[in-house]
């Protein structure tokens, strides 16, 4: 009788942990797709992500990017794959390039140019 | 020229941004051209022939995604017409996300210019094609690159100005 119980615990055991590597598995996935649909821009209505917006297009692409998740691929993969079809438009943060650089440059460059202006007369 | 440099740089300021205010932010130039067209098999929308990529014939196309749903198409197609009957270059249908009956009643409405028509009811080559915005079209040349994309109506100046030049182009080559 004793056995018995011991046996049936350790299996329900068992399946408790298994239940809940499925659901961190889930979890993760999530995770990551709630990112990358607020991350990704509605190539239709440019001014809204993935997530807020119900256009055909969106609807497809968040389908598509949780096709990609359950398929084990990772959140560079995704992102490249979107960028190479419809441009790094596509995502909210833009990858750093030449032709975006001064845009991440300008901030400092002002600074370094005010700071000059403001205390040049202090530097003679 | 102390004082000058801070106005001559607000005035080099005020020209970008004003400039900035006339160019146009919804045309994306796609990362597309000058790439390989993308694989696909689809069917062909009348006789549900399987079609893949191999079975383009070699020679330049425009491709031209559309659906029985899209206003816009009814406006470009009198002029995908003219270039048909002007025997200039093949145009190869994509049909987007449609009903078969509903794309097929549509083109003996107002004609079929197409050589034939691929049936992507899914939207699965469009997303490969970085297709947002129907109408769109593309040229594609003999080799399978992409030369060429329009998003949005197609219209006589676009086609006289850009790509017609590009087709004049790319068969003198051959």
């Amino acid at each position: 009788m004793k056995k018995t119980k011991i046996i049936f615990m350790a299996i329900i055991l068992s399946l408790s942990n298994i239940a809940e590597v499925i659901s961190k598995e889930k979890n993760t996935d999530d995770i990551l797709y709630q990112k990358l649909i607020s991350e990704l821009r509605c190539m239709v209505c440019q001014n809204q992500n993935l997530s807020e917006s119900e256009a055909p297009l969106a609807i497809d692409l968040k389908n598509k990017v949780m096709e990609m998740i359950k398929d084990g691929k990772s959140e560079e993969y995704i992102k490249n794959y979107l960028s190479e079809r419809y441009s790094s438009f596509i995502l909210y943060k833009p990858p750093f390039v030449f032709q975006n650089s001064i845009l991440w440059f300008a901030p400092y460059l002002f600074l370094i140019i005010i700071t000059y202006l403001l205390f040049r007369r202090y530097l003679k | 020229m102390k004082l000058n440099f801070p106005i001559i740089f607000f005035l080099i300021l005020v020209v970008i941004l004003f400039f900035g205010l006339f160019t146009n932010t919804k045309v994306i130039q796609s990362p597309l051209i000058g790439k390989n067209l993308p694989n696909f098999t689809l069917t062909t929308l009348r006789s549900g022939q399987a079609i893949s990529k191999d079975d383009l014939t070699k020679e330049p196309i425009l491709l031209n995604v559309w659906a029985s749903w899209c206003l816009a198409c009814i406006k470009e197609h009198s002029i995908l017409k003219s270039i048909q009957s002007n025997n200039h270059i093949k145009i190869i249908g994509i049909n987007y996300k449609d009903e078969r009956s509903d794309a097929i009643g549509w083109l003996n409405i107002y004609g079929d210019p197409y050589k034939y028509n691929l049936y992507d009811v899914n939207g699965e080559f469009a997303i490969d094609l970085g297709v947002y915005g129907v109408p769109e079209t593309f040229l594609v040349d003999q080799n399978g690159l992409i030369r060429a994309k329009h998003v949005g109506e197609l219209t006589e100046e676009i086609y006289s100005k850009k790509l017609l030049p590009m087709i004049k182009k790319i068969n003198e080559k051959n």
